[in-house]
């Protein structure tokens, strides 16, 4: 929800920029965007769809999430020269390196996950497993290779009291989000010219 | 699935629409950033 919130933001930023200058809103050239939809699929039925969450195996979370961010990589790769990719991938290999180096899945403290689910009781979740049918997993910073890169920002407790929910999220996380509202809003100031240089 | 999303960008340029591109554009993107993002958000704890 809060990456999703960074596209609206962005958009609307944008669009905005867009139409105070009196220019087209020109969306790049993107080679095999079909790979993003092929990489969320098995995510959205792992992570996202509780019904068909519920079935897939732990011990299938790691292949799912790890296989899915490598076509990421790769289609950031093959994006590269679009501008503001760069931190969209940047974002993306933070994420993706803490998740390697912590079995498969994003590492998240115990204090984080109270500070998260406060209402959850503790029996419902345990150290060293998979945090409901999340990407997460629980293990205390002393465990955790890289925590600096894990789920360990909270949103401020202002905010948190106003959308009467709280989200853990990461440096990667911060990144993607900031390339992504980056990237919406930069391409409402392009001069209309030809496409060409955009493919 | 390569087809169809190959078919859907064509069929979005045959109208000649900015705005079917400019929410295709968005929708890749949002989709890429659920997917390389991991936040973990209340309420949603299932299990």
């Amino acid at each position: 929800m809060v990456l999703a919130a960074a596209v609206v933001i962005g958009l609307a930023a944008g669009l905005t920029r867009a139409w105070i200058h009196k220019r087209p809103y020109q969306t790049p050239s993107l080679r095999s965007p079909w790979l993003v939809f092929f990489a969320f699929i098995p995510q959205l039925a792992a992570f996202y769809l509780p019904r068909l969450g519920i079935r897939v195996p732990d011990q299938w979370v790691p292949f799912i999430l790890v296989g899915s961010q490598i076509v990421l990589l790769y289609f950031i790769w093959i994006n590269r020269k679009v501008a503001g990719f760069w931190l969209l991938g940047a974002g993306l290999a933070l994420n993706f390196l803490v998740i390697v180096l912590n079995g498969g899945m994003m590492p998240i403290s115990p204090e984080t996950v109270r500070a998260v689910y406060p209402d959850v009781p503790e029996t419902l979740w345990q150290v060293g497993e998979r945090l409901g049918n999340g990407k997460d997993i629980v293990l205390p910073e002393s465990e955790t290779r890289l925590p600096f890169l894990s789920d360990r920002f909270l949103l401020p407790e202002w905010l948190s009291d106003r959308l009467n929910f709280t989200v853990a999220f990461s440096l990667g996380d911060v990144l993607i989000a900031l390339g992504v509202i980056w990237l919406l809003w930069q391409l409402g100031g392009l001069e209309v010219r030809s496409t060409a240089h955009l493919k | 699935m390569k087809t169809i999303t190959r078919d859907l960008y064509l069929s979005a340029a045959k109208l000649h629409s900015s705005k079917v591109r400019v929410v295709l554009f968005a929708l890749t993107l949002a989709l890429f950033a659920i997917a390389a993002g991991a936040p973990e958000a209340g309420p949603g704890f299932i299990r």
